[in-house]
């Protein structure tokens, strides 16, 4: 039981942490290698909000969520766009990035045990013999809801649509009037607000260190690789998947290995399915 | 409508596209006609200014170099500069040579998606009336588009090509692979919904014979040159159309 529940909350947490990551790669063709960053930027943008300007903590996290957006939107709009579709540049680039921002913030000394997020609710409740703490609870419920309006959100809406549609054929959407410049961007915008909401959910859970954007833009990188790159809805079940491996892990072999299984997964999908388990392989398209 | 003068499409050094004029009448339909390679998708990209976003691209890239001369007027207005989406906006819409159906979306979703520009009565509207005069597409409305066939697709590709509300639509090779009877189909509907929905209709293909009696106006392209143009019955009373350009259905493609 304690699995079923560790390695639902783990994969959601998995699922939260990739699913910016493969929006934008899906939309764009753009690995977002500042992705991590930008996770750990709103963490401590909500904690400025709420600890150096007061504000309420609901409130600072809205805040945070948009000013992510936002800087995701601008990091697009004046570093990426100019190297969009080099995807070799378009990794040094938003790498480069979130080095920048990460060690930026090492160097301004935010580091140290002083920054924590509380709990949105405290305490904890017991489920099937197994002591589960609000938080967690918050992050599968969140999680769940997340996946379910971005689905929403891809089929019924006009710009959720034309992400389907350039995400398909980038050339073909252009034809129909999807202005692709725009749609790129607010892609971009969206993943880093997901990458925040992520933040937000999780970092309560621990303290805000600058180390976390490596290790999520890690784990980040597995899931969208085993689900198969540019596919988000594999990409959730990979974080499942992986997820659960990493709880049995910890369970028979110790604590110690929890990165070995994302990292082992890296390796097997590429040398064994290199497409990832639920991505098509793209047909080279013939030229007549 | 549309006027384009002395356009000229370099790839690299390989001229696809040589000094050409065309122009497209109101509620008109102007046919293009040329052999494999002869530079009607290159035109069609040019119009539509999916060429200029190519160009873009591989500029960016530092991929090849694709040199642009010209000048396409719209209602009057020099929109060479203007880009695709911009041109749709316009009413120019281009739908491709091979379809480019989104594969992994159902037809409903294919047409919802080429609804971006359409306001939500006018998606209605226009949804109704591709189901209305493409029957089959609402009967597989759910069908995923990579599961169709050929002439399914090429159904989907116009009827979502109609969902951005057109005033110039721009055919690249509709008839591309389908069996006669589906041609005729279809170049029926094209005649149909170019008198229905008050537009102008440019069409490319190869062999000119199944498009040739739609037509108003024609152009016929040489290895990127214009060879020779004219309306309907003085293409078909040139003795070197008729041997060149009504070629029989079984040798094509
Ligand atoms: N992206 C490209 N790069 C280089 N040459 C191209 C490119 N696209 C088309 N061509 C060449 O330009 C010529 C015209 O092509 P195209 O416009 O596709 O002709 P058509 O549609 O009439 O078959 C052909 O010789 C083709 O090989
Ligand atoms: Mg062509």
């Amino acid at each position: 039981m304690d699995i079923l529940i560790y390695g639902t909350i783990n994969s959601v947490t998995l699922a939260l942490y990739a699913i910016g990551f493969a929006m934008v790669y899906g939309v764009s063709r753009l690995p977002n290698f500042a992705h991590g960053a930008l996770y750990v930027v709103s963490g401590f943008i909500t904690w400025s909000f709420l600890n150096s300007l007061g504000l309420n903590y609901l409130l600072s996290i809205i805040l945070a969520l948009i000013a992510t957006a936002i800087i995701g939107a601008l990091i697009y709009q004046f570093v990426l766009i100019r190297v969009r579709g080099m995807e070799i540049s378009e990794i040094i680039a938003s790498y480069a990035i979130g080095l920048a921002i990460l060690e930026g913030f090492r160097w301004g000394g935010f580091k140290g045990l002083t920054y924590t997020l509380p709990a949105f609710i405290e305490g904890s409740v017991e489920i099937a013999g197994v002591s589960v703490d609000y938080q967690r609870l918050l992050v599968v419920g969140i999680g769940a809801a997340v996946v379910g309006l971005l689905w929403l959100f891809t089929r019924y809406t006009r710009i959720g649509l034309a992400m389907r549609g350039m995400a398909q054929d980038e050339r073909a959407a252009l034809m129909l009037g999807i202005d692709s410049d725009l749609i790129a961007v607010v892609a971009m915008g969206f993943g880093s607000m997901l990458a925040g909401l992520a933040a937000v959910l999780l970092l309560p859970l621990g303290n805000i260190v600058v180390e976390a954007g490596y290790n999520i833009l890690i784990l980040a990188i597995a899931v969208c690789i085993v689900g198969g790159l540019g596919s988000w809805m594999g990409a959730v079940l990979a974080a499942f998947l992986i997820g659960f491996a990493q709880i049995l892990t910890v369970v028979y072999l110790g604590a110690h290995y929890q990165m070995v299984v994302a990292l082992l997964a890296i390796i097997l999908t590429l040398i064994l399915r290199p497409s990832g388990l639920f991505g098509q392989q793209k047909e080279l398209e013939e030229r007549v | 409508m549309l006027e384009a003068t002395g356009l000229m499409v370099f790839y690299e050094n390989m001229l696809a596209l040589n000094n050409i004029s065309i122009r497209c009448g109101v509620n008109q339909i102007i046919g293009v006609f040329g052999a494999n390679s002869a530079g009607k998708s290159t035109l069609m990209y040019t119009l539509s200014g999916i060429m200029q976003d190519i160009q873009k691209k591989e500029a960016m890239a530092g991929g090849e170099r694709i040199t642009l001369m010209g000048e396409v007027r719209y209602m009057g207005e020099d929109i060479s500069g203007l880009k695709p989406s911009q041109r749709a906006r316009k009413g120019i819409v281009l739908c491709p040579e091979r379809r480019r159906i989104f594969n992994e979306s159902s037809v409903l979703e294919n047409l919802k998606i080429g609804g971006y520009l359409a306001s939500s009565s006018e998606a209605r509207n226009t949804l109704e009336y591709v189901f209305k005069i493409f029957p089959p597409l609402a009967r597989l409305k759910k069908r995923i588009g990579g599961f169709l066939s050929g002439g399914e697709q090429q159904m989907l590709a116009i009827g979502r090509a109609l969902m951005a509300q057109p005033k110039i639509l721009l055919l690249d090779e509709p008839l591309m692979g389908l069996s006669p009877l589906m041609q005729a189909e279809l170049i029926l509907a094209t005649k149909g919904i170019c008198e229905e929905m008050k537009l102008s209709v440019i069409i490319t293909e190869q062999y000119a014979r199944p498009v040739l009696p739609i037509v108003d106006y024609a152009y016929i392209l040489e290895n990127g040159s214009a060879v020779m143009e004219g309306s309907k019955q003085e293409l078909m009373d040139n003795p070197d159309v008729r041997s060149a350009y009504f070629g029989i259905e079984e040798s094509y493609e």
